[in-house]
């Protein structure tokens, strides 16, 4: 479904919950995403991997997001996989704001799975 | 014979008076007086016969006496011996004979004069020698000649007689076969009723040929059995009437040979033939003519009927005139002045007032239609009429229809019935869901019952006026509502968003004669990534039908273009709205286009619109057409495209209703083409475009229908541009549009465009949470020999960034632009931002 300018999709593998972004993550639209998000990750889930792999766009308010959640999942011993493809602008931010050294960033989403166990 | 007889009957008289003259005046002694007495006795007695029988003399009798005369003379001749006077009785009976018989008859008679006067002479007076041989050869010769004419004559009268015997026997072979081929049978029948003559029109009349009926009794062959009885008393009654002729005529019922029966008419004559009575008679089958009289009974009934359906049809057509006027204007006071004028002519009424009631149920004059009523004199005005009061007030207490005769001037309702001499009134109340709204009274100057008749129309008129009443407050309320409805769904010009690159403007001009509010509209909608959608619709249809129509459809359509679907797919969600929930096959053209800032295209689709402009920059105008599908609301799913079309920077779009198209008596066509030449040669500027196609194209004094107007500019590129935005999250999609489009414009790669774009968008959010709700911030732009330099300036303070999320926006800027300067000043901050377009820039 679509919120604003953003599209979230959240699945379930496993005890892994799946989170695809879509469209542009800025203020408008980050913090509310990141709520929903967080709010689908049960207690009982071992991980999360938010595939950002068809995001257009992304600022320092999805970039805040990310960290957020990085916050919440690892107080519960989950873990956060990040699925951004090299090239896109995505990547990019992820790049400069140094995400990797909060959670992984993986080119895939079966790469980000695998790295969840 | 009678002018013969009565001539006869005074030549007697006149010989008997000569005869007995001779007697009187002195005479020879021979003479014997006693005979001629006698003779003139003779003489007078035929004289009086013929007299007393002239009218029943038969022509041999004429005869007879005329011969018999001629021999009394002679008697008279031989018993006076005077041969002198007599001779001059002669000729006076020949002459008499010529004149009034035949020829022959006079001659005969004359050959008779001529032998009795030989004999006469011979016998009294023997003559000379001479004499004797004259009277002996010439009276012979006289004789025979005289004989032999009259026999040439009786020859000539034989073979006239042989020639008539012929005649009439041909003439009754022609009448044998005239009544052979006459149409209609002809039977004739002995005074037993046995059938002796029957023509051939008989034998296809009853099926029995002339041999077989003949011989027959007539009652036994062809009468039905009920009516032989009445047969038989006919026959005999028409034979037992003492006159020689008789002719009857009646209606009968014969049977024909194959049992079937069949009407007829019938004309019997009794005719005598050698003293034997006969009746014979013509038969006509009538089955045809009763039935073309049925047919004439039924056709008669039938136009009975129409005629009375015709009456009726025009009291219903009077009554749908009181419909027509109740519907045809939407204003209360402009119906009930026409309505009043058809009830009088309805009702041939010499005047009529309509009193409506208020909420106290007082009544006041509404309408009111009195001849002379525009003499200049005010009348008072009345106060208004409470239950009772008068004759208006006891109709609307009764709610009863009411007649009143000859009224008191203070019972009459309306003031202005007081200036004509009112014989009478009629009133009925004006009767809504139970309540008195008022009274409808008829009037007529002329002494007049009004009949039931009149009531049951007034009633009828009532019904209709009450109804219409109903209707027309109603349709005020609607239309107040429509109004405001109408009012509140278009946007103010004020109110249009105007996102950066983009210049709108929309104008709706209403029909200069429709009371009516109509259905077109028009909306912009911002879509969620800062484009527009530009909606120019037709809901069929007025009123507040349309008005609520237009208000759903643009409330769905908001909603739909806020979730960021395509366009087909909100035309295809809002047909289903009409489809759905439309009133009464309730039907919508529409058009929805969308415009996102930075792309070179418009997206639309068009439910049966008119066919939006296009100024594709410099080109001239053209419609883009060939892609409109059915209006909404005609089908269950129909298929909706979303076109794709180029549309440059400088490009202009026009959106409009056909009210600015559509000239009475002017084609589509010409409508269409004349608003591309206006276009063409109108200003660039949106406001001045509209403001250039209404003056041109909409007539003085204003449109025939509603017109709506929406136009956009795509702006041109340019090095520079400068926008501002709201103070708020949902401007940030709308800014990196307008930066991507300018940027892109300016050559910059896909990368580039990213990250300055992400940037720019770090800038723009620290102006936004810096300043209040209220405020704007600034975007401007300016590439100067390959170097990009972006400003944003808001109006807040700058705030320090903290270490952690909010550090993370100046961190991203320094490393996605070449430089990066921050200015905060009292009147706000200013971000600048720049960045060589060939550089990969920032670091990695």
């Amino acid at each position: 479904m679509k919120d604003g300018l953003v599209g979230l999709e959240i699945e379930e593998r496993g005890d892994i919950v799946l989170a695809h972004v879509t469209g542009e993550l800025d203020i408008s639209g980050a913090p509310h995403a990141g709520e929903r998000i967080a709010e689908a990750v049960p207690t009982s889930a071992r991980g999360l991997v938010v595939d950002m792999s068809e995001l257009d766009f992304i600022d320092s308010s999805g970039v805040a997001m990310l960290f957020g959640l990085v916050r919440r999942l690892s107080s519960r011993r989950q873990e956060l996989r990040v699925v951004a493809p090299k090239g896109r602008p995505v990547a990019r931010v992820l790049e400069i704001v140094e995400f990797q050294r909060a959670a992984p960033i993986c080119v895939d989403v079966d790469a980000a799975l695998a790295g969840i166990d | 014979m009678r002018v013969q007889a009565r001539s006869l009957a005074y030549l007697f008289i006149a010989g008997a008076a000569l005869g007995l003259l001779t007697l009187v005046f002195p005479h020879g002694e021979n003479v014997d007086d006693i005979a001629l007495v006698v003779l003139a006795g003779v003489a007078t007695l035929i004289a009086v016969a013929m007299w007393l029988w002239a009218d029943r003399v038969r022509p041999w009798q004429l005869h007879a006496a005329l011969a018999s005369g001629t021999i009394i003379l002679s008697l008279a001749n031989y018993f006076v011996e005077a041969t002198v006077i007599y001779p001059l009785m002669y000729t006076w009976t020949a002459l008499f004979a010529f004149y009034f018989f035949r020829v022959e008859v006079a001659l005969a008679h004359i050959a008779l004069i001529a032998v009795s006067y030989a004999v006469v002479l011979i016998v009294v007076d023997p003559p000379s020698a001479v004499v004797r041989w004259l009277l002996a050869v010439g009276t012979p010769l006289i004789a025979g000649l005289l004989i032999s004419r009259l026999l040439g004559q009786l020859r000539f009268g034989v073979h006239d007689a042989e020639r008539r015997t012929r005649a009439l026997q041909e003439s009754e072979a022609r009448t044998r076969l005239v009544l052979d081929g006459a149409p209609d049978a002809f039977v004739s029948l002995d005074r037993d009723g046995v059938i002796k003559a029957w023509n051939s029109a008989a034998e296809r009349l009853f099926g029995w040929s002339a041999s077989e009926a003949i011989g027959v009794p007539f009652r036994s062959l062809v009468t039905p059995e009920e009516f032989r009885e009445r047969h038989d008393q006919r026959r005999m009654a028409l034979i037992d009437t003492p006159e020689v002729v008789a002719t009857q005529r009646y209606d009968a019922e014969f049977l024909r040979r194959d049992g079937t029966r069949f009407p007829a008419d019938a004309t019997v004559s009794k005719i005598e033939i050698k003293g034997e009575p006969f009746v014979s008679g013509f038969i006509r089958d009538v089955s045809e003519r009763e039935r073309r009289q049925q047919e004439r009974e039924t056709l008669l009934r039938e136009q009975a009927a129409r005629a009375e359906a015709e009456r009726v049809a025009e009291l219903v057509s009077g009554m749908q005139l009181l419909v027509d006027a109740a519907l045809e204007h939407t204003r209360l006071d402009k119906m009930l002045e026409d309505l009043i004028m058809r009830v009088r002519g309805v009702l041939q009424a010499d005047a009529a007032t309509i009193l409506l009631a208020d909420e106290d149920e007082r009544l006041s004059v509404a309408a009111s239609s009195v001849p002379d009523a525009t003499d200049g004199e005010e009348d008072e005005r009345q106060e208004p009429i409470g239950l009772g009061e008068g004759f208006a007030g006891r109709v609307a207490r009764a709610r009863e229809a009411m007649l009143a005769h000859d009224p008191a001037p203070a019972d009459l309702p309306d003031p202005a019935l007081r200036r004509i001499e009112v014989d009478s009134l009629i009133g009925v109340p004006l009767l809504a869901e139970n309540r008195v709204t008022g009274v409808l009274v008829a009037a007529s100057v002329a002494p007049r019952r009004f009949s039931p008749e009149d009531l049951a129309v007034l009633r009828l008129a009532a019904d209709r006026v009450a109804l219409a009443i109903q209707h027309a407050r109603i349709y005020e309320r609607e239309h107040k509502i429509a109004v405001t409805l109408q009012r509140s769904m278009l946007l103010p010009p004020e109110d249009i968003p105007q996102p950066p690159g983009l210049r709108v403007a929309a104008r709706y001009e209403p029909a200069a004669t429709e009371a009516d509010v109509g259905g077109d509209w028009y909306d912009v909608i911002p879509t969620p990534t800062g484009g527009l959608g530009l909606v120019m619709g037709d809901v069929a249809g007025k009123g507040l039908t349309a008005a609520t129509m237009v208000s759903r459809l643009r409330a769905a359509l908001r909603a739909y273009a806020l979730e960021g679907h395509e366009p087909a797919r909100v035309i295809e969600q809002l047909n289903r709205l009409v489809w759905n929930e439309g009133r009464d096959s309730q039907m919508a053209t529409l058009i929805y286009m969308v415009v996102e800032p930075g792309e070179s295209r418009v997206d639309w689709v068009n439910a049966g619109h008119p066919a939006p402009l296009l100024v594709n920059g410099t080109d001239s105008p053209h419609y883009l057409e060939g892609a409109t599908s059915v209006p909404l609301g005609v089908l269950p799913f129909p298929s909706y495209e979303t076109v794709t079309s180029s549309m440059e920077p400088g490009s202009s779009l026009v959106l409009f209703t056909d009210g600015l198209i559509e000239r009475p008596g002017e084609l589509i066509d010409d409508g269409m083409a004349k608003l591309a030449a206006r276009v063409s040669e109108a200003p660039d500027d949106p406001e001045a475009l509209c403001n250039y196609l209404l003056s041109t194209l909409v007539p003085r004094g204003g449109a025939t229908d509603d017109v709506a107007i929406l136009t956009l500019r795509n702006l041109p590129y340019s090095d520079r541009f400068r926008a501002n935005f709201k103070a708020e999250p949902e401007a940030l999609s709308q800014m990196r549009s307008l930066l991507r489009r300018w940027l892109r414009h300016g050559g910059a790669s896909e990368r580039t465009i990213a990250e300055v774009a992400t940037a720019c968008g770090e800038a723009a959010t620290n102006a936004i949470e810096h300043s209040g709700a209220a405020h704007d911030f600034e975007l401007s732009g300016r590439l100067v020999n390959d170097e990009i330099e972006l400003i944003v300036r808001d109006h807040g303070r700058w705030r320090q960034p903290r270490e952690g999320d909010h550090g993370r926006g100046l961190s991203l800027m320094r490393a996605l632009m070449d430089t990066v300067e921050l200015t905060p000043s009292p009147e706000g901050t200013t971000v600048r931002l720049r960045r060589r377009l060939e550089s990969d820039g920032g670091s990695e």
